[in-house]
């Protein structure tokens, strides 16, 4: 935490000092070799998301035909399909595209949407203390004790399998180590002296959690939000790799869950690889990041 | 003393507070999400009087208090009630799932904490040299990956290209002993075991690998070891000593990786066919037999809750200081 002093000192201009705190992050990043690295995939993996139904041959769902006119199914990498097709006839390479997209929504609205929670909770219950903690710690034991995979599969499949029920279930999983995290976080900042400093100066309650000691916090949300982007992406492939995915969309887990079933790993590798790469690669680019900027946020584990 | 009965209740209370919680919401979930199950199971022949009937025999007519209290009784009595399709007790199919899964999970644990824990010792030894930094790097990134893909890429090598292992099943056809002893001890089983298991092992060595370096750090540092170096003794010898005593706080990894693995090893037993509840409930779920259902779940979640439950109170006797904060 060592930006910690300098922008409590600086109180209410905290809100504006983000953009140059995340710029200073992703400098400290990119500083070592893996966070560059990591950096750059994900980078690419954005792009991907942005413009590759633009730069896709095909849609998802496209039947892709032979030179003869016949449907072109399970051929391999070749000039009819760069990276083969599908038993339906479909391109690889197009699903692959398709669902870089489907995987960084999933990723990316669960996790903010569980950050946000998880940040507010971990404040709340940390800094009020006492009953509300109390009642807070335990609502958070009772959704630990959840087993999530289980879970979801049973609500899916009782209620029906869409892309925004996904999104829902992922962050319902993914606030709880947040707010614990936050929460501890919180215990240790309202002892140090510039929260007194700020109430003896009469600072409201509201005023102290959310102007002086949130800003705090920020920095580990970030770091919980990165991990969370990679467990929203592998949840929602697990989810869709069992068949309880979306049906409407195609992600990397859907196109594993039709590869298996199809009998791919026998006979037509090209389909298996490359989702299976593009969620690994992923993961590890996420993975790469978030060390180094645990590494910037924790200089215990850089002298380690 | 005093102090580690209080703390021993207080777990205790909550262990109980938290699987009510569980099994409430499990009530709730079926009670208020569309989708009825007694749509599954009745025909559109039905007449109006048997579905009627059919109700009454499944206490769906009570007032739904009346219905919570037998649901959360017969819950915590294990009588989950009849499978819709298999017409067997949902226990005895529950109790054979756990087995099963058991029989995946116990080996690869018992692995990954041995070698892991050897691992572990070495690195910790081995502090700040450039194999420990590339080691644990590797460790996580290992980790990191999807472990359903690296079964099917494990698949695709061994079973499907090289013909070394069969391609999932917990035993041939026909190579089911008379007992589920018997059949987990046959050469069949080992033959089938050896994928799934190394493949659960690439994730789960990785926190016992990192938990033993870290206090093997702590028990370095000790004056012990200065005595024993004194006096002579290998470093060999040494480094025995020290990951003894760093080897306590290992005995609570080992019962939450114990229950996590219950509920995480799902996409996997699908991957190698393996017979385990994970599969159970994947398959329940398609057939939507939610009798069969509702029972994996839940005792997945106990599995859960049971093994955190034992890791407070063995984490309490190693470390004291925990039960008196």
């Amino acid at each position: 935490m060592t930006s910690a002093h300098p922008v409590a000192e600086r109180g209410g201009t905290a809100g504006r000092g983000i953009f140059s705190r995340v710029a200073h992050a992703l400098r400290v990043i990119v500083r070592y070799p893996t966070g560059a690295i990591g950096l750059f995939l994900l980078a690419l993996f954005v792009i991907v998301a942005l413009i590759g139904p633009l730069i896709a041959p095909y849609g998802p769902f496209d039947v892709v035909r032979t030179p003869q006119g016949g449907v072109a199914r399970l051929v391999p990498p070749g000039s009819v399909a760069l990276l083969g097709t599908t038993n339906q006839g479909s391109d690889v390479l197009s699903q692959l595209l398709y669902g870089t997209r489907v995987a960084l929504l999933v990723g990316v609205i669960a996790a903010v949407g569980s950050v946000v929670l998880g940040t507010m909770i971990g404040l709340v219950s940390g800094y009020a203390g006492g009953k509300v903690d109390e009642a807070i710690m335990r609502f958070t034991d009772v959704a630990f004790g959840i087993p999530f995979l289980p879970f979801a599969l049973i609500v899916i499949s009782v209620a029906g399998a869409s892309l925004p029920l996904v999104i829902l279930l992922v962050t319902l999983f993914l606030w709880r180590t947040t707010s614990r995290v936050i929460r501890a976080q919180v215990l240790t900042l309202k002892t140090r002296p510039f929260v007194w400093a700020a109430r003896a100066a009469g600072a409201s309650e509201s005023r102290i959690l959310f102007v002086h000691i949130a800003p705090n916090v920020l920095p580990l949300s970030f770091l919980y939000m990165a991990i969370g982007v990679q467990g929203g992406v592998m949840l929602e492939a697990a989810l869709s790799f069992l068949g309880f995915g979306d049906p409407n969309v195609m992600s990397w887990g859907g196109m594993l869950n039709q590869s298996f079933r199809a009998g791919a790993m026998r006979s037509a590798w090209w389909w298996v690889i490359p989702p299976g790469v593009a969620l690994s690669l992923f993961v590890i680019s996420v993975f790469m990041v978030t060390r180094a900027y645990e590494e910037l946020l924790n200089p215990r584990m850089r002298e380690a | 003393m005093n102090g580690l009965r209080w703390y021993l209740l207080r777990r205790l209370v909550l262990l109980l507070f938290v699987t009510a919680a569980v099994l409430t919401i499990l009530f709730v979930m079926f009670k208020l999400l569309p989708g009825n199950p007694l749509s599954v199971f009745i025909d559109s022949n039905f007449s109006e009087e048997m579905i009627r009937r059919q109700k009454q025999l499944w206490g769906l007519d009570a007032p739904l208090w009346l219905q919570y209290v037998r649901y959360m009784w017969n819950m915590l009595t294990f009588s989950f009630g009849t499978s819709f399709f298999q017409m067997t007790p949902v226990r005895d199919i529950v109790i054979e799932k756990l087995l099963h899964t058991a029989a995946m999970i116990v080996p690869a644990v018992v692995l990954s904490v041995v070698l892991g824990a050897l691992l572990g010792s070495w690195l910790g030894w081995r502090r700040g040299s450039r194999q420990e930094g590339a080691v644990v790097v590797g460790l996580l990134a290992l980790r990191s990956v999807p472990s359903f893909f690296v079964g099917i890429i494990v698949l695709m090598v061994f079973s499907y290209n090289l013909g070394w292992f069969p391609p999932g099943g917990m035993v041939s056809i026909g190579g089911q002993g008379d007992s589920f002893l018997e059949t987990i001890l046959s050469l069949d089983f080992l033959h089938h075991l050896i994928l799934p298991c190394l493949v659960l092992m690439t994730r789960e060595i990785t926190s016992p690998a990192l938990l033993l370096r870290s206090t093997m750090l702590e028990v370095k540092g000790s004056d012990f070891l200065d005595i024993l170096r004194a006096k002579g003794l290998p470093e060999r010898r040494i480094v025995m000593h020290a990951t003894r005593n760093a080897l306590l706080p290992l005995v609570t990894d080992v019962a939450v990786m114990m229950g996590f693995l219950f509920q995480g090893q799902v996409l996997l037993e699908i991957i190698f066919a393996w017979p385990g509840v994970g599969r159970e409930l994947v398959a329940a779920l398609n057939d939507l037999d939610y009798p069969v259902a509702q029972a994996c779940f839940f005792v997945m979640a106990l599995i859960i809750l049971l093994f955190n439950f034992v890791a407070d109170v063995l984490y309490a006797f190693i470390d004291p200081r925990v039960a008196l904060s």
